[in-house]
């Protein structure tokens, strides 16, 4: 439809060709086009605990032929569209969570490191910004809990002058994730160069923390309140938490899936990511059946800002239904 | 607060859940963590972020600043043509609480290079108070934009319900925007300031809706400035009729090269009960029929040409894409955009 024929459907009347009323005496303003977005944090209650999403930004990039590796360029297209995100583009947000359980400051994973800020030109290595925004000074971070050794989760734990960012925290890792990715001999079987690539990072980033990290089992409470919880597949040593205060919950899933425009809504579909893309699967369906039986609000490391919804079936697959933001806390 | 109904139907153990996911004995095995370290004397923040979000519409700046939001109980007859039940059951499928209704308030800031325009206005600074902070937010989350009110060239006001028109005023009655060209829809000053239809309102609410914009205008002296539907009110801002919700309703389309996005104003209420459910008459909405008429041929087009949508009352940032979904339309949040 064309402007004028739709503003003559919506407005159904003879008013179109009146006469506008309307100023010509305003000078132009003044006032500059701020230019940049909103500091990016959001909290919430979750009983006593006080929970802030802090975004660390978003990747987009070209989409790859093999992105989803047992579905076709297209569908993954037609998933895109259907969510209205532009076609052969793929925008990955990364959302790390801050928890102050009144008695620990937690952060849970740490975005793709603030050297990323300068090399993505402020797309993305915003995490160590928005904490700051958000008032929230990194020395005071008693504990950061990594949930897989990918660098989105892991590369913030270094300055760019690869120095600690967090530089009083412990740092707990999954005990399977650290035994696998530590362990030299899996290291070298590694045939593909992207696998070879996450082995190096990860060593790297723990070198420069001389290695101090301390091992969690899944099904333990690694902080108050804090649970976690085997999702194995995206990698052998994923984690996934339930963070529970009174009577809330909130699941944080980090990798569970990615974006959940592709992955909640085809569940069946392997990201090229996924290390065991079965295993990653057969994960990604229980703890969506979960999530959906017990009504449990998700936070997803991948969801679009603040990354806080509940989980509908829908088709195939899963729909969120997104947290509505809350003006007040 | 916006309650949900988060833990309803909680039919697993945490133990069972547990074991189910991780799939190992590992759960028998000791924690290595947390021994020495003292408590931490980091306080609870105890307070929400600066309510105000960012796009662009082509060479347009878009600053979204909510006003907050307001929950109730709401009445029997919220919705003329649906009881109780009814209503409750879109809002325990959005996770929601049954009986209780949020009303989220944005209104939004446009800067078009030549103009600074405020579209709509919130429920005032002072329900800021009377709300503790629930509402009312809109100047201070203008201020956390850096938006100086004084520097607003014009305010384009879509209706006069007070959550549109409150924030004209600041508490002690002075023009909230003290530079700015107030734009109202040509009709709805006609109707509203009319004292015949205002003999003839019936008694109770919209008694109190004429009232209450008399109140707000007599303030700016009636200083304003009237416009047509269907003409170019600002640089890139063009009037659309909406009628309905009030006689006088407008909505705006916002259009610079190739963007466009359609502000609302009213043409739904919370998309949750509204969009999703076209056919009910909210009892604010003056013409139920008129306003279902304008809500479905909005939302057609709105589909048919996949034009995103800023709605008043949608959840802050309040911006989407509308769907098609059962016997309505669901809206499909745009992506939070980290940069601008």
């Amino acid at each position: 439809m064309t402007e004028f024929s739709r503003r003559t459907v919506l407005m159904g009347t003879a008013a179109a060709t009146a006469a506008a009323t309307v100023p010509a005496v305003h000078v132009q303003a003044a006032a500059p086009a701020a230019g940049k977005q909103a500091p990016g944090f959001y909290r919430y209650k979750l009983g006593d605990s006080e929970v802030t999403v802090v975004t660390d930004g978003a990747t987009t990039f070209p989409l790859p032929d093999t992105f989803v590796t047992n579905a076709k360029k297209d569908e993954v297209n037609g998933a895109l569209a259907a969510a209205y995100m532009e076609k052969d583009k793929m925008t990955i947000p990364y959302s790390p969570i801050v928890v102050n359980t009144g008695s620990k400051l937690v952060v849970m994973d740490t975005g793709t490191g603030e050297a990323n800020f300068e090399r993505s030109k402020g797309a993305a290595g915003q995490f160590h910004g928005n904490l700051k925004a958000a008032g929230i000074d990194r020395n005071a971070v008693d504990l950061v809990i990594i949930s897989h050794f990918h660098g989105d989760h892991i590369n913030g734990l270094l300055t760019p002058d690869n120095k600690p960012s967090f530089a009083n925290a412990e740092i707990l890792v999954p005990s399977t994730e650290w035994k696998y990715f530590m362990d030299d001999g899996e290291m070298n079987k590694q045939t593909t160069p992207r696998m070879k690539e996450v082995f190096a990072n990860a060593r790297r980033v723990f070198d420069a923390l001389g290695r101090k990290v301390t091992p969690y089992e899944p099904g333990k409470e690694v902080a108050p309140g804090i649970t976690a919880v085997a999702t194995y597949g995206h990698t052998p040593g994923h984690n996934s938490y339930v963070v529970a205060s009174g009577n809330s919950k909130v699941y944080v899933q980090a990798d569970v899936t990615n974006h959940p425009a592709l992955f909640a809504r085809n569940p069946g579909w392997h990201a090229f990511f996924d290390q065991d893309p079965a295993m990653a699967e057969e994960t990604r369906r229980k703890v969506y059946d979960m999530l959906v039986a017990e009504k449990m609000m998700v936070q997803g490391f991948h969801y679009p800002f603040p990354s806080i919804a509940h989980i509908e079936k829908a088709g195939n697959g899963y729909r969120e239904v997104p947290m509505p933001w809350n003006p007040v806390i | 607060m916006i309650e949900r109904a988060q833990n309803e139907g909680n039919v697993m153990t945490e133990l069972s859940r547990r074991t189910m996911l991780s799939g190992v004995a590992a759960a028998a095995l000791a924690p290595a963590i947390m021994s020495g370290l003292a408590d931490a004397a980091t306080p609870r923040a105890g307070k929400q972020a600066p309510g105000f979000y960012r796009y662009k519409v082509g060479d347009i700046e878009v600053t979204v600043v909510t006003d907050g939001a307001n929950t109730f109980k709401f009445n029997d007859d919220h919705v003329s043509n649906k009881n109780r039940g009814e209503i409750n059951a879109p809002l325990i499928t959005a996770y929601y609480q049954p009986d209780l209704l949020t009303t989220p308030y944005n209104p939004i800031v446009v800067n078009t290079g030549g103009k600074l325009i405020v579209f709509d206005t919130g429920t005032s600074e002072t329900a800021y108070e009377s709300t503790k902070g629930n509402t009312g937010q809109f100047q201070l989350n203008l201020k956390a934009a850096g938006i100086d009110r004084s520097a607003v060239d014009t305010v384009v006001i879509s209706h006069f319900h007070g959550d549109h028109i409150n924030g004209l005023l600041t508490p002690d009655n002075k023009r909230a925007f003290p530079n700015a060209e107030i734009l109202v829809p040509a009709t709805e000053w006609k109707y509203f300031m009319d004292d015949g239809e205002m003999s003839r309102a019936p008694k109770g609410r919209m008694e109190t809706v004429f009232k209450n914009l008399r109140r707000v205008f007599d303030v700016l002296e009636r200083k304003v400035t009237q416009y047509e539907s269907g003409k170019e009110i600002a640089p890139g801002v063009t009037s659309v009729a909406t009628p309905g919700h009030t006689p006088g309703h407008q909505s705006h389309i916002i259009a610079s090269g190739n963007s466009k996005v359609f502000v609302q104003g009213d043409v739904t209420h919370v998309p949750w009960l509204f969009a999703r459910n076209p056919d009910w008459h909210a009892f604010y909405d003056q013409d139920g029929k008129l306003a279902e008429e304008t809500r479905r041929k909005v939302y057609d087009m709105l589909v048919a040409e996949k034009m995103p949508v800023q709605g008043f009352h949608y959840p802050f940032p309040a911006l989407a894409y509308v769907e098609r979904a059962g016997n309505g339309y669901r809206e499909v949040p745009v992506p939070w955009n980290p940069v601008l």
